[in-house]
């Protein structure tokens, strides 16, 4: 038997392997820090939380994937680099909802030169990780738009929808809607996400607090990978239960975006609450299709958080409580605040920002 | 290292060095291509971007990220030598990686055990589905579909019922330092290993070595591949192609799980999202080194250098800066190229030997 196997290449690529590991070979320095940066003095500050200088803080938005929810962060990390004078403020939605894709990425743009990064992890339960590297690193950290699952949190801080509470408030919102009692069903993304686990928790609550004369009927999971899924799935509950729903409460973008559409074309009597302000979601309310909508506020995460990351970055504050969760607020638009909840979301904005400089930050 | 099926000369050396053979010039090799244009690409990109050699923040997480895809590449290639494919690779992954989670969060075991019960499921997964194949006689592209829809369910309802968050988070000792230590963590004295190497990268050069033992120098990996090639002639030759069936996918369902373990500890939990996105990369690793779809031929090597060029090109279009519209597009691009200037090699060589005679 003769095997065609008599090449140079497995050689070739050995020597080649060899020649890179020992001219990469580092000798032992015991006193070396174990991070890379070693912390400076804090600077005297103003002892407000003004940010003194940005100009050497480069902070970057890392969303876990390109989602619509994100798109504000863009504008509201370009608004708080020339508001805040920071060196520069990237947004980068290549993670592709991978973990291992997103710790890639992060480690690129910290190559890169930026040195603060707010993220959306793609797994809470592994976002910790990741946190726990960039600061080992003497980078500022803050987890934004989500927090990580159970209860610690590794990055400095975490502002974020308290998404248990938004789902509860638009669970109340539909039962109140249908007079509070009813069949209700649940619709929602990725059921091996801790965060659709609190939204099921949340709406749950709300189901428990009727005191049985409100049913959830069914919860409807991993129908938030597009919307031709979610219109199917919605679809098809609606011809299945049709009847029998009083209530719709969408706690994910695209069901959210569905059970409009299928309402409105279905002539169902069922009350929708759904989650954004997407443009399809909001002439529906207009329209009456849709009861209520809970909006979030991601300009708020972006903006806040950049302004803090840069404070942390250049030592001018300290977190009182290193890993301390704020929410970011969340509003239940209906038909009579339909053109002035955006208003009610900047005051909450300007709100997070004095309790940051107020109770969450130290500066000297 | 091209390991094809032999010949089934029995005459061995002598009578194939007295026959004229038109060997192909050495610059025809696929894998020595690929190496020439990873070591390119790799110089280019550190020359736009210094950063590229930064040996902690960039090249450490690259190589990570290559150990484990390559393992994912080669529980392909191991179904692609008997003529199969194996599409719920992904799911295996994540099979495997929730009996290493159970075992830690709920069984406590320390970490080898874990990884032990870890590949004993995936080679069982495996084994099974290599058993339901050569029963049924259905095509293994139908059963491992199958297997990946089944897997999906049982996956998601298992971590569902098992653990509050979707995942098994505790961490036995071991785990953190096999996820952050490289080769500058051994040390020989005061001369310690380069910081960029991985030690998780441990898992993939066995691997490496074990196939790579496997096909070049034992009768089954010989017999693999002539499943593989021709499976009626095997068979008629006095393999037990139905045995090495089974062989290959319980391999492939093993090292699916070793994948699948490699990247819980690289991203820090055992959950069910594990695996998602690993079928596109196992062809493409495969296939870009050198390892026929239709069976036969392998090369273990090559699943390597596939792996590392798409690792390498993404990685230096991260650091360029390029958007996700941009990023796939250009990725493709140089894929094709990568493939088309494999093609156009071979046919000037071809046309050289043909010239010479």
């Amino acid at each position: 038997m003769r095997l065609r196997t008599r090449s140079l290449l497995p050689g070739v690529v050995a020597a080649a392997v060899l020649a890179v590991g020992s001219t990469a070979c580092t000798i032992k320095n015991s006193d070396e820090p174990a991070g890379g940066q070693v912390p400076t003095t804090a600077r005297a500050g103003s002892g407000t939380a003004e940010l003194a200088d940005g100009s050497a803080t480069k902070v970057a938005l890392v969303p876990g994937g390109a989602h619509p929810y994100f798109q504000p962060w863009k504008t509201a990390g370009a608004d708080a680099r020339k508001t805040y004078r920071l060196g520069d403020v990237t947004f980068d939605e290549t993670a592709e909802w991978d973990q291992q894709k997103q710790n890639n990425l992060l480690s690129t743009l910290a190559a890169r030169g930026y040195n603060a990064f707010g993220v959306f992890g793609v797994s809470p339960t592994d976002i910790n990780t990741t946190f726990a590297d960039l600061k080992s690193q003497g980078f500022a950290v803050a987890s934004l738009g989500s927090c990580p699952a159970g209860t610690t949190n590794e990055a400095d801080f975490c502002l974020s929808t308290d998404v248990e509470l938004a789902a509860y408030k638009a669970a109340k919102a539909a039962i109140d809607a249908m007079g509070g009692k009813g069949k209700i069903v649940h619709v929602t993304g990725n059921n091996v996400d801790a965060n659709t686990q609190l939204r099921i928790k949340g709406v749950a609550r709300a189901v428990k607090e009727s005191g049985g004369k409100v049913q959830l009927l069914q919860t409807v999971t991993d129908i938030d990978k597009d919307l031709q899924t979610a219109q199917k799935a919605v679809s098809d509950l609606l011809a299945a239960k049709g009847k029998q729903i009083q209530g719709i409460v969408s706690t994910a973008y695209n069901p959210a975006v569905a059970a409009a559409d299928a309402v409105r074309s279905s002539g169902s009597q069922a009350k929708v609450v759904a989650i954004d302000d997407d443009a399809k979601i909001l002439s529906s309310i207009k329209q009456g299709t849709v009861t209520a909508t809970v909006v979030q506020n991601p300009v708020g995460q972006a903006e806040v958080g950049a302004w803090a990351l840069a404070l942390l970055q250049t030592k001018q504050c300290t977190m009182r409580t290193p890993g301390q969760s704020v929410d970011s607020g969340s509003f239940v638009v209906t038909k009579d605040n339909i053109t002035t909840y955006d208003s009610a979301r900047q005051t909450k904005t300007d709100q997070l920002k004095k309790q940051f400089a107020d109770e969450v930050l130290a500066c000297s | 290292m091209p390991v094809a099926p032999p010949d089934g000369d029995t005459n061995t050396a002598e009578a194939t060095a007295s026959r004229p053979v038109h060997r192909l010039p050495f610059w025809v090799n696929q894998r020595l291509g690929l190496l020439v244009l990873i070591v390119s690409l790799s110089a280019l990109f550190g020359v736009l971007r210094p950063a590229f050699l930064d040996e902690r923040l960039v090249l450490f997480p690259l190589l990570r990220d290559i150990s484990t895809l390559t393992v994912v590449a080669l529980a392909q290639m191991v179904v692609l030598s008997v003529g199969h494919m194996n599409l719920a690779v992904g799911r295996m992954a994540a099979f495997g990686a929730l009996f290493a989670g159970f075992g830690y969060d709920r069984l406590g075991l320390p970490l080898p055990l874990g990884l032990l019960l870890c590949l004993f499921a995936g080679a069982a997964i495996g084994a099974l589905t290599g058993w339901i194949i050569t029963r049924t006689g259905v095509s293994s592209f139908v059963v491992t579909l199958a297997m990946d829809f089944a897997l999906l369910g049982l996956v998601s309802l298992l971590y569902s019922a098992l653990t509050e968050n979707a995942a098994f988070t505790t961490k036995p000792s071991g785990l953190a330092e096999l996820r952050s230590y490289s080769l500058a963590d051994i040390c020989v004295g005061p001369v310690c290993g380069s910081p960029a190497v991985p030690q998780l990268a441990q898992f993939t050069v066995l691997a490496l070595l074990g196939l790579g033992f496997l096909y070049a120098c034992t009768r089954i990996g010989r017999e693999l591949l002539l499943t593989g090639a021709n499976p009626a002639a095997a068979e008629l030759s006095g393999i037990p192609t139905g045995r090495r069936v089974i062989l290959a996918h319980t391999l492939s369902g093993l090292l699916a799980a070793l994948a699948g373990f490699m990247a819980a500890v690289s991203t820090g939990t055992f959950r069910a999202s594990i695996g998602d996105d690993f079928m596109l990369p196992s062809f493409l690793g495969a296939v870009l080194g050198g390892t026929l779809l239709t069976g036969g031929v392998v090369s273990v090597l090559g699943v390597l250098l596939g792996t590392s060029l798409v690792g390498v090109i993404r990685k230096g279009l991260d650091l360029l800066g390029v958007g996700l519209e941009s990023l796939n597009i250009y990725l493709g691009c140089v894929l094709l190229l990568a493939l088309s200037a494999d093609r156009v090699r071979t046919v000037l060589s071809y046309r050289k030997v043909v010239r010479s005679t």
